[in-house]
């Protein structure tokens, strides 16, 4: 045995972003293999997908209109996970805040200024909803979150379609299948990037800090992180799962109001673009601290943006997906690599050798 | 290097002269970052001895037997089995070899029936087998082995001691002729000890060793044939047992003399015992307070009891009496069913923690891994759980990290622990220190009274030592102190009084000073008190 | 984890939405679109320096829509040699449209061509890049430099209606719908009423299976259509499920997109063939030279959009009534004119009114004889 590995008990964050760093690079080598094998120009790929993401002011903005819902799910699925929930309905949440703020947006008129924090709240109060009943049933009857918030995606999917193409249908200008445009916007800053955008970076800046700096955001450490513990503290575990999925409902449904009033204006199938399953690709990769949500959220939105410049080459949008799977992949494993250091051992003499 | 030969009729097989140890360690050293866990240790196991290896928390034991049963890769030296050296890449190749360990921490599934878990992952399980089938060969192993299992109980439903011996079947069926025990009799009962010793000197009458890792001197002075110490990841030396005390052993263990004071002394200036007539009321008490489990059985039945300040309660007892349902109601973590907890005479409507632990009653719970810890945080934030809500740490809703890592500096000082950082994770401290950081913690809000569970358990003889001491400091200071422990003779050393729990109820409640083992004994298997302390029947 | 596409499809049919589109304008509520609007020339632009941009709603090789937009970008590129093309498939019907049309933008193409209907997704990047040319199918609006088109395809529905009509011995067709949209209406209505013209007798069932491409339930809609009696199947559908259908059947059937007889020799009839390659090298000609207006343009029946040369087994004299239609309609005549009745037997275009394309392109109600679609 020449040489071995063994497991370090604790890694350093430094060490941990090294072997992220040498994840990232290994899926974009081996990206740039397939491309290249499949008779492409990766440099000039590079080149252009550089140029555009962050090289151009639309791509920058681009990303700026990727990060805002990534954001905002991503910092959903972070906040239940520091309590050891996994809201994989953030998808469905987004829905709802969609469907709840398009209500508000298509029948209440009035002022922007009134109508735009209505919208919000409502659609705030529609993502809590719709995450209400798997939250109750976790916290009281442990049933298990990750397959009802899950199921409750396709139903909200599906009541988004319906709503669109059906009661809410576009009767006005005749576009679509879609609601009619909203009469009120979010106001854009530069750009098409509106509003939400600086208010879900602020979200999440605030969510770190109310994670960290809180005694709320410390009994969900415990309770997150040994929920007998929690208990034994006298910490309402029960509370606490309640808040927390409530409090990830809103993010999600948040993130569906800004898309909606901020940037598609109108209420269609499909509106939620996987939003809220790329949430939870962001939360993995923050590894359940709100701060790393920006990276995280940056990272995907980057690798979103250079997909939409990659599928002007002919790549299709499940080569990107492909991609994705593949970073994330080779950072679970270099998550778990990072925790071995290889050590050298002397050559075990064979007892035979050693006994006179 | 000694070769025990002396054969009484109980005691080890004859083996014939030249025939090579079963397990041959020859200078094993295994590095973590920054700890030396062993260095150099050099020691044999013959076939037909118990040798059992002692040393403190953390001076390597468990390493080493990690390393011997293939779990770790020894950074250097050489294991030789049978005179042929050895690697073990895997824990499978040290099974095929022979070598079974029966950990602390059972490893059983325990959603699984007995015979399963004995089976499952064994190369001689049949392809198909009925539930049947394996429970027959269960039985059949049973029976051979000399330990008694229910092939057809669910393992979750064991009590502790049953669990282990389906544990130690699992490894001997597997054809282990060197058998490894990290803490066998931590959570034994003392029948379930002796059956445990009986079986393991028929292993050793077969011609096979035994590898006993244990804290408690006297038992490895009664069952073992060699003692080999660890200190420090060193290996200090082996004796044979004949020619050891317990005293001398534990000055080796921990490099220092241990001075047993009488703990029930109370210091010069130290609080009274506030039991006397007239004295105000007990700080905590319990009045008829039952309480049922989750499938409606009773748990605790009509305990009554007071508490007070400046003496110590022992709670003697089986494992699974109703101890953790008591010490859980005198914390505030479980509801009654029936009865009343009354605090400082007043009652207490409702069971929570957070109030109990405001009121001053600390709570050094059984599993302090399990319940009293977050393993994967950091040791400020488990330091802070008692005191987040309160200034400095807690204003205004807030949690000021600054104030908390500056709280844990203080406990870790006070519990003289030494880490590296307050950074670390919990869990890699060791477990001595893990239990030193939990009572302190918990002695700083005790200002009314300490539930104390098994505060000694897995610890060494020296951070037993100063657990107890931190107890009759606290009780000194006239906090009430509830002792809940398995080991007699420490409560028959520190507590005032000692009540016996017996399937749930408290069967009575007696002076310490004049009571003796034989009628706490009695009591514990759920005999009424005999009317002498001396009298009734001995003890087997 | 991921359970879906990225681009979230739904809804993302380019036929579906523009039926949508054009049945909400049913109401009445949405006035023909203005067919040229006022704007300003966008500057020549040399051959070399060109790049067009195109996206599309399937992939390239669906073998029906897509592909017939597809051959329209290969002559493109046969016209113009030295221009640059792009283009992107499965362009979902989502805010990701509108950054692959900004995209296009920023990667410096002079001219967008979007093969589906998108509306706003590429009415925002059109306002906000007002040198670059847009040109939308089935669209609606035209603004200063946002175009649309559409095919004519309703004309050579009619005449394969005429066929149908002749060929039927059950008096009973078949139609394998997607979804009850102004396409789909068009569609039955205009092959019913081409087969009234010669045989009064002829009804219609139509069957909605919720997909433009889905053989397995195009499958057990033709089947069940034959087992009603029809023995002319025909629909709008991007693959030749229910031909084989009617070739197994011994039963016709017509079809759409591009020739689709190789898959049912016997059964083949026909097909509404579509061809967008003039339409597109006019349009990237005008781009090049500076006169490009934006414009809602129809393509009219043998100018982008007709018949297939009929199948072997159509009698000659059945191929020569309706080819007559046919050179009718292309001399100018519209043979949609009144007296129709919708199913409910309701008078919808009086006697002597011709439906003009605009509406038809709005068409949103089935013709008397037509079952299964409302």
């Amino acid at each position: 045995m020449a040489g071995t590995l063994h497991r370090l008990p604790t890694v350093t964050p430094a060490r941990r972003l090294a072997w992220r760093a040498g994840a990232i690079a290994a899926a974009l080598a081996i990206t740039t293999l397939f491309l290249a094998l499949s008779g492409r120009d990766p440099r000039l790929l590079a080149d252009l997908v550089v140029r555009s993401a962050v090289g151009s002011r639309f791509g920058l903005e681009d990303l700026a209109l990727f990060l805002t819902p990534l954001l905002l799910t991503g910092a959903a699925v972070t906040v239940t996970g520091r309590i050891g929930v996994w809201n994989i309905g953030a998808e469905g949440q987004f829905y709802a805040g969609a469907i709840g703020a398009t209500a508000v947006g298509l029948f209440l008129p009035g002022p922007a200024w009134l109508v735009l924090p209505l919208m919000a709240a409502c659609g705030i109060a529609c993502g809590m909803g719709w995450i209400l009943l798997p939250a109750l049933a976790r916290a009281y009857a442990g049933v298990n979150e990750i397959i009802t918030t899950l199921l409750l995606n396709f139903v909200a999917g599906l009541l988004t379609t319906y709503l669109a193409v059906g009661p809410w249908h576009d009767r006005v200008t005749g576009a679509l299948a879609s609601t009619g445009r909203l009469p009120v916007r979010i106001p854009e800053i530069w750009g098409v990037v509106h509003w939400g955008f600086p208010i879900a970076l602020a979200i999440v800046l605030a969510l770190a800090w109310l994670t960290t700096r809180t005694r709320w955001g410390y009994q969900i450490t415990i309770g997150g992180a040994n929920d007998q513990a929690a208990r034994y503290a006298g910490i309402p575990v029960r509370a606490r799962i309640l808040g927390a999925m409530l409090l990830s409902g809103g993010l999600a449904a948040l993130a569906g109001m800004f898309e909606v009033a901020g940037t598609v204006h109108r209420l269609q199938g499909g509106l939620a673009n996987n939003f809220g399953y790329f949430g939870i690709v962001v939360a993995v990769l923050a590894r359940g601290s709100c701060l790393n949500v920006l990276p995280a959220a940056l990272l995907m939105a980057f690798i979103l943006d250079a997909g939409i410049v990659l599928q002007t080459q002919q790549l299709t949008a499940s080569a990107v997906l492909a991609i994705t799977g593949l970073v994330l992949f080779m950072i679970a494993i270099a998550d778990e690599l990072a925790h071995y250091r290889p050590v050298t051992v002397r050559r075990a003499t064979t007892g035979a050798e050693a006994r006179p | 290097m000694t070769d025990p030969r002396h054969a009484p009729a109980d005691g080890p097989p004859p083996i014939a002269p030249g025939t090579p140890p079963i397990l041959q360690l020859q200078g094993i050293c295994k590095y973590f970052p920054g700890v030396i866990a062993n260095q150099d240790v050099s020691l044999d196991v013959a076939p037909g001895e118990i040798h059992a290896l002692l040393g403190e928390n953390g001076a390597g034991k468990s390493t080493l037997m990690n390393v011997v049963t293939g779990i770790y890769q020894p950074d250097g030296g050489e294991i030789i089995l049978d005179g042929y050296g050895q690697s073990f890449a895997a824990p499978q190749d040290a099974i095929r070899a022979g070598i079974g360990m029966v950990h602390q921490h059972f490893k059983l599934v325990p959603a699984f029936t007995v015979a399963e878990n004995i089976h499952l992952g064994w190369r001689e399980t049949p392809f198909r087998a009925s539930a049947k089938t394996l429970e027959s060969r269960t039985r059949a192993l049973s029976e051979r082995f000399g330990f008694s299992v229910r092939p057809d109980a669910v393992v979750a439903d064991l009590s502790a001691g049953e669990q282990q011996r389906v544990e130690i079947l699992r490894v001997l069926a597997r054809q282990a002729r060197l058998l490894i025990l990290d803490e066998p009799t931590a959570v034994l009962t003392p029948a379930e000890t002796r059956d445990l010793f009986r079986a393991l000197r028929a292993f050793r009458a077969r011609g096979n060793a035994v590898i006993l890792i244990s804290h408690k001197l006297d038992e490895v002075i009664d069952i073992s044939d060699r003692i080999s110490i660890l200190r420090a990841g060193r290996h200090v030396g082996t004796w044979r047992t004949a020619d050891c005390t317990a005293a001398g052993l534990a000055t080796i263990m921990v490099g220092r003399e241990i001075v047993r004071r009488d703990l029930r002394a109370r210091a010069p200036g130290a609080a009274a015992i506030a039991r006397d007539p007239g004295a105000a009321a007990p700080v905590l008490s319990l009045r008829g307070a039952s309480c049922r489990d989750a499938r409606g059985i009773e748990t605790l039945r009509d305990v009554t009891l007071d508490v007070h300040g400046g003496e110590i309660l022992g709670i003697a007892g089986v494992a699974g009496n109703g101890q953790r349902e008591l010490t859980q109601v005198l914390t505030g973590m479980m509801p009654l069913s029936a009865g009343t907890v009354l605090l400082d005479g007043a009652p207490v409507p409702l069971a929570d923690p957070a109030a109990f632990a405001r009121a001053g009653i600390g709570h050094i719970p059984e599993d302090r891994l399990r319940s009293g810890l977050a393993p994967s945080l950091d040791i400020t934030d488990n330091m802070a759980l008692r005191e987040y809500a309160r200034p400095p740490i807690g204003r205004h809703g807030l949690y000021d990290r600054a104030a908390a890592a500056r709280l844990a500096g203080t406990i870790v000082a006070a519990a003289e622990v030494r880490v590296p950082d307050l950074a670390t994770p919990i869990r890699n401290l060791s477990g001595g220190n893990q239990q030193r950081l939990v009572a302190r913690r918990e002695i700083r809000i005790a200002s009314r009274v300490l539930v104390a569970a098994y505060p000694s358990r897995g610890l060494d003889i020296g951070a037993i030592a100063t657990v107890l001491r931190y107890l009759t400091d606290l009780r000194d200071q006239g906090v009430a102190v509830v002792l809940v422990s398995e080991d007699l003779e420490e409560l028959l050393n520190v507590a005032d009084r000692i009540g016996v729990l017996f399937h749930g109820r408290l069967m009575a409640t007696i002076d310490a000073a004049t009571a003796d083992m034989e009628t706490i004994g009695l009591l514990m298997g759920g005999r009424s008190a005999p009317n002498g302390p001396t009298s009734g029947g001995g003890h087997a | 984890m991921i359970t879906r596409a990225p681009n979230g499809r739904l809804l993302a049919s380019r036929r579906h939405l523009l039926g949508l589109a054009a049945g909400a304008a049913g109401g009445g509520l949405l006035r023909p679109p203005g067919l040229r609007a006022q704007g300003r020339l966008l500057p020549p632009v040399a051959e070399a320096d060109a790049l067009v941009a195109f996206g599309h709603t399937s992939p390239v090789t669906d073998g029906g829509w897509t592909m017939m937009h597809d051959q329209g970008v290969q002559a493109v590129r046969k016209a113009f040699p030295r221009l640059r093309t792009i283009y992107v498939e499965s362009v979902p019907y989502s805010a990701d449209a509108t950054r692959i049309f900004r995209q296009f933008v920023a990667e410096g193409a002079q001219m967008v061509i979007a093969t589906s209907n998108y509306g706003d997704f590429i009415r925002d990047v059109s306002d906000r890049a007002p040198d670059v040319a847009f040109v939308e199918c089935d669209g609606h609006a035209v603004t200063g430099n946002l175009g649309w088109y559409y095919i004519t395809h309703w004309y050579a529905s009619y005449v394969i209606g005429i066929a149908a009509g002749l060929m039927t011995r059950t008096n009973k067709i078949g139609f394998v719908g997607s979804f009850p949209i102004p396409s789909v209406y068009a569609g039955t209505n205009a092959v019913l009423l081409g087969a009234r013209s010669v045989n009064p007798a002829v009804t219609m069932q139509a069957i909605s299976i919720n997909a433009w491409f889905d053989p397995q339930a195009a499958t057990q809609a033709g089947t069940a259509l034959a087992e009603n009696g029809c023995d002319f199947l025909c629909g709008i559908m991007d693959e030749p499920a229910y031909l084989r259908v009617a070739e197994q059947r011994g039963i016709k059937a017509a079809m759409w997109n591009t020739d689709m007889r190789r898959y049912g020799p016997e059964a083949y009839v026909s097909s509404v063939t579509l061809d967008f390659r003039d339409y597109y090298v006019e349009q990237v000609r005008a781009r090049l030279a500076g006169t490009w207006r934006p414009e809602g343009h129809f393509l009219t029946l043998g100018h982008g959009v007709d018949r297939d040369p009929w199948g072997r087994t159509v009698p000659p004299e059945v191929a020569a009534r309706a080819d007559a239609m046919r050179a009718r309609i292309m001399a100018g005549y519209n043979p949609f004119r009144g007296p129709i009745r919708d199913a409910a037997g309701r008078l919808r275009v009086t006697a002597g009114e011709v439906m003009d394309d605009a509406r038809i392109y709005q068409w949103d109600w089935a013709v008397e004889g037509v079952t299964g679609l409302d």
